[in-house]
């Protein structure tokens, strides 16, 4: 009450001061003088009280996203090569952990103040990206972007059955020189170690087809991405290997 | 009739033209003495005309140091111990004389007066003392020094004092590997992670260093070539080295040109000693805590690389053909106990004996060919061999396939000199840094990637290299694929070795 008492002695502050500069007529400055008074509670309000600040930062944010450019949000999502690990889709890989993998994020669960943040700062092996690099209007598109995306259960995989194939194709086309013949890669050649992959199909494809190091690019005319998609079931089959501590060799 | 073997001395010139031109660029000093018949009456026809020069030298004085042509006794002795001196002094290349076939086989006349002059070696050049005083400064107030060596121990000697260097200072060492310069196990030793301490270096020091600008360079070969800077803007970059010495135009070793803070022209190992001196007369005694956790820092990362490493060995653990990582740590358990020295370079095996054996000899490493010449690997590992042959030593020779077939008459060679030789072949059968170039040319025209293997692998048939080096009297074996196999195998084959003769292994791996 104490409160809502120095608010009215502001209304009629402002009230006073709109009068002697003879601006407008009173009922006017009578209600100027209320948005202003307004504006101020909100404020005195949020400063006090952290929570309802985030409170109305989500708000203003879930509004972003409701209203986010999900189309802008997937060339955000290439432009920032989100894609080169969680695919084209957002569909992950595999389980984070140990054992490599990158989680889904399609069509993610996250409010949208809570996926920038783990943006902004991530767990694990995924690199901050700080405001400089995507603002949060961008992170709002690709929020929208990856709220438009189909839920996992909906989606098919994608993925042959039958790795034979794939492996005589990952020979066929040369795989093997850089990668080895298991995909364990080769520091000598710059060939990542692509056995059992770590991002899910989409990502491989987009990283043949537009690769950033030492690796030319493959065209759809020179490896379809049904072959690719073949290639990419074989290395998934391939196991991930024993602990070093478990080998003697590799503890002399 | 032996004036036909001094003439076919050139034609072993247009044959060794490679390994010369490997040796010059590995700043190795040669000794060639070469033969011709400049009197035209004196040739025999047809053979010796076919075989016969104007200008003998003319063939290899774009990659040798020196040459000359002495037309007497006198001028040949002076002659010949001016070309020793000039290829021991660095930067140290090869030398060459052209001998004609009169001055060798004709009698010499009791009445001729000859002088052979004594022998003196230039001391070797050593970098200019102020600018030694100031690569010091830099090197001590740096809060990142990293130290890239590469030709630069030319000597046992050499090693200890490049130990010394990065020990005073706490720097991190990355060994490019021209040289057996640093041990794989120290605790400074970071060249598996070169890159990211180079990315943080506010002075780098490159001690011999063959590519200064590749080192400091990333390089990206693909449709549009290009590079960008790997160090800050601000780094301070200083070289010492005594190629700064010498240059020729034609053949272009000399790599692309470095901007320097400060290019000291000497011999790097020459001029060690005053640098540490200078080193340690600099560094205060309040730097030293600050040092201490330098090295505590990255002896920690040493630590983490090692471990990776192994983790890295372990994919394609069990395959066939074997992986490179399961030859590389079989072949360790089984010398690891003995006077080993490596003599192939370790680049085809994706420097797998770097990444998991304790290298700490100065003979335990031969560098690389220099050149890149292909055809270098065998008869190098058979040199080295026969020098590590007084020592007792057991030389390891991780043998390519491809590389054998330029000169396999080497393994003959090994069989008929005795020369106690291991050589493990990686025969992954194909030419491999032509398949992957192929590769990208069908790439790029979209079309025929999988064709990329026509002249370029080596199969259909496949050589059986056990039944090549049985040929020549060597004790051999293979093809092995399956790596449980590889460990009773060399057991044997070092049992052989050991006692005093050459053998061979052929094992069927992947390509790097």
């Amino acid at each position: 009450m104490k409160t809502y008492k120095f608010f009215g002695d502001l209304v009629k502050w402002f009230a006073a001061r709109t009068r002697r500069a003879g601006l407008a007529s009173s009922l006017r400055v009578i209600g100027f003088g209320a948005f202003m008074a307004a504006a101020t509670v909100c404020i005195v309000v949020l400063a006090v009280l952290p929570g309802a600040a985030q409170t109305a930062a989500g708000g203003q944010q879930a509004n972003r996203a409701a209203s986010g450019n999900a189309e802008n949000g997937r060339v955000v999502f290439e432009k920032q090569g989100c894609n080169k690990c969680h695919g084209a889709q957002g569909e992950g890989v595999g389980a984070p952990g140990s054992t490599g993998g990158v989680p889904r994020i399609a069509s993610t669960a996250l409010a949208l103040p809570a996926f920038v943040q783990l943006v902004r700062s991530p767990k694990g092996q995924m690199p901050p990206f700080g405001s400089q690099k995507i603002s949060d209007a961008e992170l709002a598109d690709v929020y929208a972007f990856l709220r438009a995306l189909a839920p996992p259960d909906k989606q098919e995989s994608t993925a042959p059955k039958s790795t034979k194939r794939g492996e005589r194709l990952f020979n066929a086309y040369g795989c093997y020189e850089c990668h080895g013949y298991q995909g364990q890669g080769s520091t000598q050649t710059g060939g990542t170690r692509l056995g059992p992959p770590k991002i899910p199909l989409s990502a491989f494809v987009s990283y043949v087809r537009a690769p950033t190091g030492q690796m030319p690019p493959y065209t759809a005319k020179a490896i379809s991405s049904e072959d690719l998609a073949e290639m990419f079931a074989f290395l998934q089959s391939i196991p991930q290997p024993a602990p070093a501590k478990s080998i003697p060799l590799l503890n002399q | 009739m032996p004036k036909r073997k001094s003439a076919a001395i050139n034609r072993r010139d247009f044959l060794a033209a490679m390994a010369v031109y490997n040796a010059y660029c590995d700043r190795v000093p040669v000794y060639i003495i070469g033969g011709n018949i400049m009197d035209a009456t004196k040739r025999v026809p047809p053979v010796e005309w076919a075989h016969s020069v104007q200008d003998a030298a003319a063939m290899l004085r774009d990659y040798t140091k020196w040459d000359d042509l002495p037309v007497s006794l006198t001028h040949f002795a002076e002659s010949a111990v001016r070309a020793y001196k000039i290829a021991m002094t660095p930067p140290m290349m090869p030398v060459l004389l052209i001998v004609d076939a009169e001055l060798q086989e004709n009698p010499i006349s009791s009445d001729t007066k000859m002088h052979i002059p004594s022998l003196n070696p230039a001391s070797p050049p050593q970098g200019d003392s102020g600018s030694v005083a100031e690569a010091a400064r830099l090197l001590v107030a740096a809060e990142n020094p990293v130290l890239v060596f590469d030709r630069a121990a030319r000597t046992p000697a050499g090693l200890a004092l490049l130990i010394e260097l990065a020990e005073t200072l706490q720097a991190a060492v990355i060994d490019r590997a021209g040289r057996m310069n640093f041990p794989s196990r120290h605790p400074l030793n970071q060249t598996e992670r070169g890159r990211e301490e180079l990315a943080n270096a506010d002075v780098i020091l490159g001690l011999e260093l063959n590519d200064f600008w590749g080192t400091i360079h990333s390089y990206r070969d693909q449709m549009e070539r290009t590079s960008q800077p790997i160090t800050r803007p601000d780094t301070k970059l200083i070289g010492i080295s005594a190629a700064t010495l010498f240059f020729k135009s034609n053949y272009q070793n000399f790599q692309r040109y470095p901007e320097l803070d400060l290019d000291i022209a000497g011999d790097a190992e020459a001029t060690l000693p005053s640098l540490i001196e200078s080193v340690k007369s600099q560094l205060a005694a309040n730097r030293k805590s600050a040092l201490q956790d330098r090295g505590a820092l990255l002896t920690a990362a040493h630590q983490r690389t090692l471990q990776a490493n192994r983790e890295a060995a372990t994919y394609a653990w069990d395959a066939s053909p074997i992986s490179t990582a399961r030859l590389c740590a079989e072949i360790w358990a089984q010398i690891k106990g003995e006077d080993w020295s490596l003599v192939s370079t370790s680049g085809f095996v994706s420097r797998w004996p770097e990444k998991l054996w304790t290298i700490d000899k100065h003979y335990q490493v031969i560098g690389y060919s220099g050149g890149y010449g292909i055809g270098y690997g065998a008869p190098a590992a058979v040199g080295a061999a026969l020098a590590n042959r007084a020592h007792g030593r057991l030389s390891v020779n991780i043998q390519c396939d491809g590389d054998l077939m330029y000169g396999p008459g080497v393994l003959w060679t090994a069989a008929h000199h005795r020369i106690p030789l291991l050589s493990i072949m990686h025969n992954n059968r194909a030419y491999h840094q032509e398949v992957m170039q192929v590769q990208i040319m069908a790439d790029r025209h979209s079309r025929g990637v999988e064709r990329a293997k026509i002249g370029t692998a080596i199969d259909d048939p496949g050589i059986d290299y056990s039944k090549l080096a049985q040929s020549m009297g060597l004790y051999a074996e293979g093809p092995i694929s399956d790596p449980k196999e590889l460990a009773p195998a060399l057991q044997r084959a070092i049992a052989v070795v050991k006692r005093g003769e050459p053998a061979l292994l052929d094992v069927h791996t992947q390509p790097r």
